[in-house]
């Protein structure tokens, strides 16, 4: 069975281009365009294997997603990786700290981001 | 263009607006740090995808206005009304980038990139020097760490591992087999040995935490850095210890008095995973002389290979400090406005997949109607009974389903900040745009043709009506003249108004312009409303001079018709020395309309209730010229048995229904009436589309077509012909 990643950005063109990659490797891909939709489908009916999700949106931001899924007795082990820039090192140690598995260096090449998906799920 | 790219293209369009939005903040509150954070994530968007996309001009681009929001957004440099300028022209380029990239382009147009040449060069100033030479700069490297030496070389080769697991592994996600997995891509795993040694007892264990532990020797061609690089995620979290192929023996017997186990016991481990032979260890424990850490530079050359730690961790190792005020950035953020999360919410969808639905939603409701029908034609209660719930659900769904052509005009009139702020500076008034009822909602496709009008009258509210400082200042006025832009539903209609405080519409110079124009005579009585609505007969302008931001007279007339194309009317109201309003009423909706049943014959014709007027009956009078006299007024007519030729006797009974538009009023002669009823319009097909005085068809409940009359196209027709027969009959006599 394939694995599931739960893609959460507010970019649709992120959303687009790493569905895209995702889907081509074998995954199932959810998306959702917030943080808040995210978690509404975490609470319905939505399984995931992993979630991937950016750190800056608007409305709820990233990290507090991570402390909130990771509330979820569901994905209390689930690996969680978040996207980030170069640029936002101080963010890493925050999202670690609310439960994050692990980040993608945006911009990832594909080869990147699967090694790196691949790091955290089987 | 593919879809990812018009995805990006869409999606940059609306952070543009919202940037640009922003931007106009900006200046009204240049300390909002939410709007700051707002403007860069913005342009951090359109820069993320268009690197995505690999459309290296807009990468480019962005990124000269990202730092610039950077340093903006940190409080290094000030706001001031300049860079506001500067940033919103550059918003207008990366407007030009998305139409060269939307376009197909490869590169932009020459005129564009010495433009975006300009606007870098421009930004580039506006950033201080020594923050410029920090921007590009790197941190200075920490010289290598070298961590001890001594004692000879160990004779196996392949790295060694040990790693030592934080208990919050398992709570972060991470799985510790996995690392062993993806270690495993990177050579060959030699030998494992699972260190358990700090499972507590039973009772005390926390099944949640991890307690394990691995000593890995590992066979690989990969260098330190990609062999750390996948304890990367848990380096914070687990001890690491690497130790490369061919290391000293001293460096082992480090590690295991490092070590938190026994260590003999972890002397046996690393018998056992082959990393040592006996001899090496017991030669190394008897040495037991305490490391020397760190020791001499350049010993031996294995030092080199010890890598510095990554920059990155250096820089998180220094910005830890600082972790409260980012948790504190980070709840502010948290605190952005409700309505950008709605935003987020927002799915699009194509309009074209809206109109279908809206279509079929029609049908649902022809269909629904027909069967309502036959059931009461049945007699049978339960049917009928059934029949009525669902036509009342099918109506709920074509309410709702109407509901989803709707959109806010506040994203209509946010266009307009810029207008105003542009227009006001070009004249060199002090002009406040005052936006109420946002919320308000209307048909998408409304809104879309309602950009036009709305421009020029808010162009005429800057132009002609604010009046220069000084003479507002001398009226009694505040210096800063205010345009507003309301909006508000009304009995099934929506109404906009633009209104402005500035001198308001001169009744004297209306007059005399009109009179100068041909448009009335001078001893044309004529009422206050009429004479003020002069001004959107073609031909009038009153300005004395042309300017650039409104027009050259032509405006008036076309917003009119603009407004009238849309089924909606125009009227404007104003107090001499006080102000305007342009007040603009609008049918929500243009897909479905109050209609007026009536029929020829045996077909069906619906004419639009908001133009008619009233009903009158047609007595045996002779119609042989095309007028009525209606209480002593002319009023032309169609006979639409005569426009559409259908055939037979009219009965002697007929009805002659009075419509008006724009001012004029026309009745249409009918057999029939049948009275009002809501209808969906559908459009014409191709083939029909060219016929006058139709202007749509709809289906009745009882599956017939009825056609809906085009009443501007009748009322030409029917003054038309009156004026031709006027014509010949005075030529022959």
């Amino acid at each position: 069975m394939s694995k599931t990643v739960f893609l959460v950005d507010d970019s649709a063109t992120i959303l687009l281009s790493i569905s895209g990659i995702l889907t081509k490797a074998g995954f199932a891909v959810e998306k959702a365009a917030s943080a808040e939709e995210a978690l509404k489908k975490f609470g319905a009916s939505v399984r995931a294997d992993l979630l991937i999700t950016d750190l800056n949106m608007p409305g709820m931001n990233g990290i507090e997603l991570i402390r909130e899924v990771r509330k979820l007795p569901a994905y209390k082990f689930m690996p969680i990786l978040f996207l980030t820039t170069e640029s936002q090192q101080s963010r890493k140690m925050e999202a670690k700290a609310a439960g994050a598995s692990g980040w993608i260096v945006k911009p990832a090449t594909a080869d990147e981001l699967l090694n790196t998906i691949k790091l955290v799920i089987k | 263009m593919d879809e990812l790219t018009s995805t990006f293209v869409t999606e940059s369009r609306d952070m543009l607006a919202e940037m640009e939005a922003g931007l106009l903040r900006l200046e009204q509150a240049p300390d909002d740090g939410d709007n700051l954070n707002g403007i860069f994530r913005a342009a951090h968007t359109i820069k993320g995808g268009s690197g995505v996309i690999e459309c290296h001009f807009i990468e480019n681009f962005t990124h000269q206005v990202e730092n610039l929001l950077d340093l903006l957004r940190n409080g290094r440099i000030p706001v001031t009304g300049e860079l506001a300028t500067l940033l919103l022209s550059c918003c207008d380029q990366l407007g030009a980038l998305l139409d060269t990239l939307a376009s197909g382009q490869a590169e932009p147009l020459a005129e564009v990139l010495s433009r975006g040449d300009e606007l870098t060069a421009a930004l580039r100033r506006c950033v201080p020097p020594d923050e410029a030479t920090e921007e590009g700069g790197v941190p200075a490297e920490r010289p290598p760490e070298v961590r001890s030496c001594g004692g000879g070389v160990v004779s196996t080769d392949g790295w060694h591992i040990s790693v030592r697991f934080g208990e919050n592994v398992l709570r972060g996600g991470m799985d510790p087999l996995s690392f062993l997995r993806y270690l495993g891509t990177l050579g060959e795993i030699l030998s494992l040995e699972t260190i358990s040694d700090a499972i507590p007892p039973a009772e005390q264990m926390d099944p949640e935490s991890c307690y394990l532990g691995f000593e890995i020797r590992l066979q690989t061609r990969a260098s330190k850095a990609e062999i750390e690089h996948v304890f990367e995620f848990v380096r914070d979290d687990c001890s690491l210890r690497i130790l490369p192929p061919r290391s000293k023996v001293q460096d082992y017997i480090q590690l295991i008095n490092e070590l938190p186990e026994d260590t003999m016991r972890l002397g046996e481990m690393l018998l056992r995973c082959g990393a040592l032979t006996p001899a090496e260890l017991d030669a190394g424990l008897a040495a037991q002389q305490p490391p020397a850490l760190p020791a001499a530079e350049g010993e031996f050359d294995d030092a080199q290979a010890l890598p510095a730690p990554p920059i990155g961790e250096v820089l998180v190792e220094q910005q830890v400090v600082h972790r409260e005020v980012v948790e504190a950035a980070a709840s502010r953020q948290a605190a952005v406005s409700e309505k950008k999360a709605i935003e987020s919410r927002m799915v699009r969808v194509q309009a074209d997949k809206l109109d279908q639905l809206i279509d079929l939603v029609g049908e649902l409701v022809i269909a629904g109607a027909s069967a309502n029908l036959l059931a009461q034609k049945s007699g049978q209660v339960e049917l009928v009974e059934s029949t009525s719930v669902l036509s009342r659900l099918v109506e709920n769904i074509r309410d709702a389903a109407l509901q989803l052509r709707m959109v806010q005009i506040g994203e209509t009139f946010n266009r307009f900040n810029r207008v105003v702020r542009d227009a006001s500076r070009e004249l060199g008034k002090d002009i406040a745009l005052v936006v109420t009822g946002a919320e308000t909602e209307l048909d998408k496709s409304v809104v879309e043709k309602l950009g036009d009008p709305l421009m020029h009258l808010v162009r005429n509210a800057i132009d002609h009506g604010i009046e220069p400082a000084a003479v507002r200042l001398a009226r009694g006025k505040s210096k800063k003249g205010r345009v507003g832009l309301n909006a508000y539903h009304d009995s099934g209609s929506i109404v906009i108004e633009v209104s402005d405080d500035g001198s308001g519409l001169s009744r004297e110079r209306i007059r005399h312009k009109a009179i100068e124009k041909g448009l009335i005579d001078e001893s044309m009585p004529l009422g206050d409303d009429e004479l003020i609505n002069l001004i959107f007969e073609a031909g009038f302008s009153t300005a004395e001079k042309v300017t650039n931001i409104s027009g050259r007279g032509v405006g008036m007339d076309v917003v009119r018709r603009n407004i009238q194309a849309l089924r909606g009317t125009i009227t404007v109201s104003t107090r001499d020395g006080e102000g305007s309003t342009f007040t603009i009423r609008l049918p929500l909706t243009l897909a479905i309309i109050d209609g007026f049943l009536t029929s020829v014959d045996k077909s069906s014709y619906v004419i639009p209730l908001d133009s008619v007027v009233e009903c009158i009956e047609l007595g045996a009078e002779r119609l042989d010229r095309n007028y009525l006299n209606l209480r002593g007024e002319v009023l032309p007519f169609v006979n639409l048995r005569e426009l559409f030729e259908i055939d037979g006797e009219p009965p002697s009974r007929r009805s002659v229904v009075v419509v008006q538009y724009a001012g004029s009023k026309v009745g249409i002669v009918i057999d029939k009436l049948h009275g009002e009823f809501q209808t969906v319009i559908k459009p014409l097909g191709a083939l029909f589309r060219h016929l006058r005085g139709i202007g749509g068809s709809t289906i009745l409940g009882s599956g017939d077509v009825a056609l809906i009359l085009d009443v501007p196209a009748l009322v030409d027709i029917a003054s038309r012909r009156e004026r031709s027969v006027c014509l010949t009959t005075s030529a022959v006599r």
